[in-house]
């Protein structure tokens, strides 16, 4: 059995090797389906990243009267708090709300106008985000109801609610569209990559044929180009994984500054495993199964 | 030891379903140690009966016998055992193109798992034989055509086989290579070798002075011990 398994690899190696510019093709096609796979593994990263944080900038922000304690706030909060659909409920206080927008607009003229009412107009608030984009509904309407009623002023969702909405679909639809795009695409490289490896086994059929009139088995016959397969996959692989290393390195500030904190490098460094296994399963595995078919046909006659 | 008996061949063309009879009841052995030419115009049928020896094609009906063997009650997938007995000359040489001159001739060793250091040597000295040992590293694309049929030699003779079946040995070849390849081949039979020749090359018929199988529209019109060519 080690004897055939060796017999087989060196077979499968030398062919590989000797079959330069046939390796050198096949190997380029299945690097584009790897590439594909990776890519769409990223993208669905970045756009889950990119959905999140737009998500996480939709909060519902209930204003209350100026006579609510801060301890009933508190207690309100406590309540809020425990409701299924409540993600976090963020008090903020008069002082602080002003102190925050003092912060935000240090160099704009609406600081100025502050300064001269020499009133803090601010009320205290309650910040509170969600668990889905749905719930905002729900929450809001509670603190619409009569037993609120003695203690908001106002509730900060309506026209925010339909921009959230629309961040919302506009994301899942870019999701939705990006992923059925890149399975399209992976498909026609798979189909491509498939008709590759047919092919450069399709030149090599007087080959099998010679081997088969020479006395070989199948098994003895078949195992090499699955080999010389496998390698194809392989290096195409490897050189994926380079390449994506070497992209993302270089463009990790850019992404990181342009998506306000999604680090692509930091995500494939962290996940060099899973990233391993599915350029690494997807071009050998490639590779193998292409071959296996394509030389099965011949190894029939 | 190769025996046909009664052995009709037919072919079906793809297009138009037309029958063609390739043998038409044929009988005739082959005694071990001898060397047969089989003989007639091209399409008269002569490289079926090697095909049908090497387990290539079957009889639509009657038996081919290989060492007592029915080849035509042969599985697909079992026909390897008859073909590592048979060593195979071929018109067009049939050389592995990516492998050198010696891993062409070594296959044929390890697709019968004869391969070792000792086999190793007996290539080189099989090379050595048909005057190739010093091009053991080529590939087949750097010889010329009478090389590349040497290595077909050298790869029907290194696993010992019971016998040899020539193809067309010399058609590919100027006068000068046949006359080698043909001198070759007699020094096997000479040395206890069974050789089945197929050809329609007048000249080598008649210079080989052995027994001459004449096949005509897949039948046998002749069998003579120290035959010649009869048009």
């Amino acid at each position: 059995m080690f004897k055939f398994i060796k017999k087989v690899l060196k077979g499968g190696w030398s062919n590989f090797r000797r079959q330069g510019f046939l390796s050198f093709a096949t190997s380029l096609i299945i690097f584009i389906v790897v590439s594909l796979a990776t890519s769409l593994y990223f993208f669905e990263q970045g756009v889950s990243f990119v959905s999140d944080k737009i998500r996480d900038k939709m909060d519902v922000s209930v204003y209350f009267k100026e006579n609510v304690t801060r301890e009933s706030i508190l207690e309100i909060r406590e309540k809020v708090i425990k409701m299924p659909e409540v993600k976090s409920a963020e008090y903020v206080s008069a002082e602080e709300a002003y102190e925050r927008f003092e912060k935000n607009h240090q160099d704009d003229d609406y600081l100025k106008s502050l300064w001269a009412i020499q009133v803090n107009p601010f009320s205290a608030s309650l910040l509170i985000k969600t668990n889905q984009t749905e719930d905002y509904k729900a929450v809001s309407q509670y603190f619409k109801t009569e037993e609120m009623a003695p203690y908001v002023r106002e509730v900060n969702d309506y026209k925010r609610g339909m921009v959230i909405e629309k961040f919302s679909n506009m994301a899942n639809t870019i999701e939705k569209v990006g992923f059925f795009l890149t399975i399209f695409l992976s498909l026609v490289a798979l189909v491509i990559a498939y008709n590759t490896v047919r092919l450069s086994i399709y030149s090599q059929r007087m080959e099998i044929k010679v081997m088969h009139l020479v006395g070989a088995k199948n098994n003895f016959i078949k195992w090499p180009f699955l080999i010389q397969g496998a390698l194809c996959g392989f290096f195409a692989s490897l050189v994926c994984l380079i390449l994506f290393y070497v992209l993302f390195y270089f463009l990790k500030d850019s992404l990181v500054s342009i998506t306000e904190g999604f680090d692509i490098y930091a995500i494939y460094m962290n996940n060099l495993s899973l990233v391993i296994m599915i350029q690494f399963g997807t071009g050998i595995g490639l590779g193998l199964i292409s071959s296996y078919f394509a030389v099965r046909k011949y190894l029939k006659g | 030891m190769i025996e046909f008996k009664k052995v009709t061949k037919d072919y079906v063309s793809n297009i138009g379903k037309e029958v063609k009879p390739a043998l038409k009841d044929i009988s005739f052995s082959v005694k071990e140690g001898e060397f047969v030419t089989l003989c007639g115009r091209s399409g008269a049928g002569k490289t079926t009966i090697l095909k049908m020896i090497a387990c290539e094609e079957k009889p639509n009906s009657g038996n081919v016998f290989f060492f007592g063997q029915d080849t035509s009650k042969i599985k697909k997938g079992q026909a390897f055992a008859i073909r590592q007995q048979v060593g195979f000359i071929f018109q067009d040489f049939k050389l592995l193109s990516y492998k050198t001159v010696f891993e062409n001739v070594f296959y044929a060793l390890e697709v019968t798992n004869q391969e070792n250091k000792k086999t190793q040597d007996d290539v080189m000295r099989v090379l050595d034989l048909v005057g190739l040992s010093k091009k053991f590293n080529r590939f087949p694309r750097e010889l010329s055509g009478g090389e590349q049929q040497r290595v077909c030699i050298a790869r029907a003779l290194i696993h010992r086989p019971k016998v040899i079946l020539a193809d067309e040995p010399t058609g590919n070849l100027d006068p000068y290579h046949s006359r080698d390849i043909m001198k070759m081949l007699m020094k096997i039979n000479e040395g206890g070798a069974t050789i089945i020749l197929s050809t329609h090359d007048k000249e080598i018929v008649n210079s080989i002075k052995k027994r001459v199988i004449t096949v005509e529209d897949g039948k046998i019109i002749r069998d003579e011990e120290n035959g010649m060519f009869f048009i």
